[in-house]
């Protein structure tokens, strides 16, 4: 599964970066809310991205309060 | 303990940092926070989760030692995420207590723009918070600013492509010279680096990773440029230990201080933080109350009334 949905990116951050953050609750919660965020998470997300062709540079996800945010920077 | 085989950061402006200490919040190591504080200018301090879980307080508690922090708290969901934030604010709060002679329950965090936590009207203490894994750690200074960060000396990072979003062209090429089994460690401590100093400056990763570095450890760590020349002087210096962390890697602990010059600040209790001649102004000012003379510019008292 990709990112073409929302379930599908949330499925491959949980699983590629070893997060809890299955379910809608996880989309919308704040990241500093998520068990086991850092900001070195939010690197391995930039290299994910590019990974799935949808580059997100890193100053534009360091705009991004939650998944769902990033996740809509990805499909921009 | 000093990461690789080299020697810790120095400047030409005051002693080196100190060694981490690890302390509990009812712990006796807290004469050697408040040594390193006196003698070095800076203590960075650190404690296990797990040992300071069971001294959190509880209910009204717990309330009184979060004090403004208590909001953010309750907006936490996750009982992990709440017990970490929790503890860490518990630990800084014991480690200022600890240098400035007060009660940690009054002492208040405050946050400026970017986030950065700071004692509210004890600014002759700069301090820093950082957490990972297990590890709480705390980095204070009566020399300007500090920033600290910690990470797991086995995380990977090299292998899974993070060198360049992290790294300078030159810091490339220098984890490129390594022997393979010891780049993802020059990664991890080159992070911590940088997180540590982007702390301090109040930056975090606003400021590219990529458009600053650290040279290679066992020489005099300085900030540099994207082609590895010197960015800062003498007035930065940083220091990166690994920390034993009850598994096999340990952690990577970097520290930086910017030392502003002020010279060693002898006496942190927390009635001589207050200005003196602020102080004094106010003293003189009550005791004209006292003694029923109107302050100097007063016309009949209004000054003094609620309005």
């Amino acid at each position: 599964m990709g990112i073409a949905s929302l379930e599908g990116f949330l499925t491959l951050v949980c699983d590629e970066l070893g997060l809890d953050c299955v379910g809608a609750e996880a989309a919308s919660a704040d990241l500093a809310d998520l068990p086991g965020w850092d900001s070195l998470n939010l690197l391995r997300l930039v290299v994910l991205l590019e990974e799935h062709g949808r580059p997100v540079p890193v100053h534009r996800l360091l705009q991004a309060r939650t998944l769902q945010e990033i996740y809509t920077f990805a499909k921009e | 303990m000093t990461a690789g085989h080299g020697a810790p950061g120095t400047s030409a402006l005051g002693p080196p940092l100190g060694e981490p200490i690890a302390v509990t919040p009812k712990g006796d190591s807290w004469d050697r926070v408040r040594d390193d504080l006196a003698t070095l200018g800076s203590a960075i301090v650190h404690a296990r989760l797990s040992d300071l879980e069971t001294h959190l307080p509880s209910g009204d508690g717990l309330r009184a030692l979060l004090g403004r922090d208590w909001t953010r708290y309750l907006d936490l969901t996750h009982a992990d995420v709440r017990h970490r934030y929790a503890a860490s604010r518990m630990l800084l709060k014991y480690a200022a207590g600890a240098v400035l002679d007060g009660d940690p329950d009054e002492l208040e965090l405050a946050y400026g723009p970017t986030g950065r936590p700071y004692l509210r009207g004890c600014d002759q203490i700069d301090i820093s918070l950082s957490h990972t894994d297990d590890l709480l750690l705390v980095g204070l200074t009566t020399r300007g600013l500090i920033g600290v960060d910690a990470e797991r000396a086995d995380r990977d990072m090299y292998d899974s492509g993070l060198g360049r979003h992290i790294c300078t062209p030159y810091e490339l090429v220098l984890l490129a010279g390594m022997a393979p089994e010891e780049r993802n460690q020059g990664l991890v401590r080159l992070w911590t680096l940088k997180e540590a100093y982007s702390k301090a400056i109040g930056q975090g990763m606003q400021f590219r990773f990529t458009e600053f570095g650290f040279g290679p450890d066992g020489r005099p760590v300085r900030v540099q440029r994207p082609d590895g020349t010197e960015g800062t002087g003498d007035e930065w210096l940083f220091r990166t230990v690994v920390l034993d962390g009850g598994h096999d890697s340990g952690y990577f602990v970097s520290a930086a201080v910017y030392d502003a010059g002020f010279g060693p600040l002898w006496d942190t209790h927390i009635t001589t933080m207050l200005d003196q001649d602020c102080v004094e102004a106010v003293t003189e000012a009550l005791d004209r109350v006292d003694t029923g003379e109107h302050p100097a510019g007063d016309q009949g008292g209004a000054m003094w009334s609620p309005s």
